[in-house]
């Protein structure tokens, strides 16, 4: 599938972080929005807040996206985690709820994600902010490099 | 309600760039993370960048908020263990299922059933940091209290 050059794609995204400080003085981040859902799950009888609005549209624009495209997946797909773990289905499904366990519970401790850290928290001088980046980008890069030669791949 | 549909105009918005550029596509993420490609450090370093220069230009020039008219700002963060720890766990969830929170919304709209998986585990990864939190607080107030009985 053809990609957006990442001199579009990257400075569109900048711009999104700057348009939501100035509309309504936000920092954008993906981890919040899951997390106003997790809380949100445990009262649904509030309104949901705007970053469970932002999550939601995130999700609709990953849809917008595959229509436009003709990608709409309509079932179980992670190609490479699949690869790694010898095509079983099962194992794709248990890592990624392990996986996910991990990413919401660190990122959570962390106060942060890959946008909310590496992409706003970075741009606004949060030395938080490069801490955490720092420390995720080097344990991911170990991480799949481990995984690789663990599997053959490298 | 305002505020709302901002939040899902800016949110549909991300989503869209975020496939469009490859990040919900796990085996980009596999090539940024392995250095076989370095489109996925520039869109990033591109982004930040842009980021950086048009919120100091909001900030010099005084600008508010165009809902509630706030004077735009924000906080600069101390660097903790918890941000060592925390990011350190979430960078092996990244490497192993190959997405993170925002990609991983915006391949749920793809229709991809293990995106579902992901998030699930995400949400369960949320509740625990929650209640772990708070018995880490609950043991503090508690070791606080005992310090204070025998006279510390």
């Amino acid at each position: 599938m053809a990609h957006g050059p990442w001199w579009v794609v990257g400075p569109s995204i900048g711009l999104l972080v700057v348009g939501l400080l100035w509309t309504l003085n936000k920092p954008l981040g993906a981890l919040g929005g899951w997390v106003d859902v997790a809380a949100w799950l445990r009262a649904p009888r509030t309104a949901p807040s705007w970053r469970v609005m932002f999550l939601g549209g995130v999700v609709l624009g990953g849809l917008v996206h595959a229509l436009a495209t003709g990608h709409l997946v309509m079932g179980f797909a992670n190609a490479p985690l699949a690869a790694h773990l010898g095509g079983s289905a099962v194992g794709v499904a248990v890592a990624s709820v392990a996986a996910g366990g991990a990413i919401g519970f660190g990122a959570r401790i962390a106060g942060g994600c890959t946008s909310g850290h590496a992409i706003s928290g970075t741009a606004l001088g949060s030395p938080a902010s490069f801490v955490a980046c720092g420390t995720f980008m080097t344990v991911a890069v170990g991480t799949a490099h481990a995984i690789a030669w663990l599997t053959g791949g490298v | 309600m305002r505020t709302a549909l901002i939040g899902l105009a800016f949110g549909t918005a991300f989503g869209a760039l975020l496939a469009w550029g490859g990040m919900s596509d796990p085996a980009v993420i596999e090539d940024m993370l392995l250095f076989r490609s370095v489109d996925l450090f520039l869109l990033m370093g591109s982004a930040m960048a842009v980021a950086g220069v048009g919120a100091r230009i909001l900030r010099r020039a005084r600008a508010r908020s165009l809902v509630g008219g706030t004077e735009i700002e924000w906080t600069s963060t101390r660097p903790t263990t918890a941000h060592v720890g925390g990011s350190a766990l979430f960078g092996i969830g990244w490497a192993v299922s190959l997405t993170c929170p925002g990609p991983l919304a915006a391949q749920i709209g793809s229709g991809n059933a293990a995106a579902v998986a992901t998030g699930l585990g995400v949400l369960g990864g949320i509740f625990l940091a929650g209640w772990w939190r708070a018995r880490a607080t609950a043991a503090r107030t508690s070791t606080a209290m005992g310090a204070a009985a025998i006279g510390l």
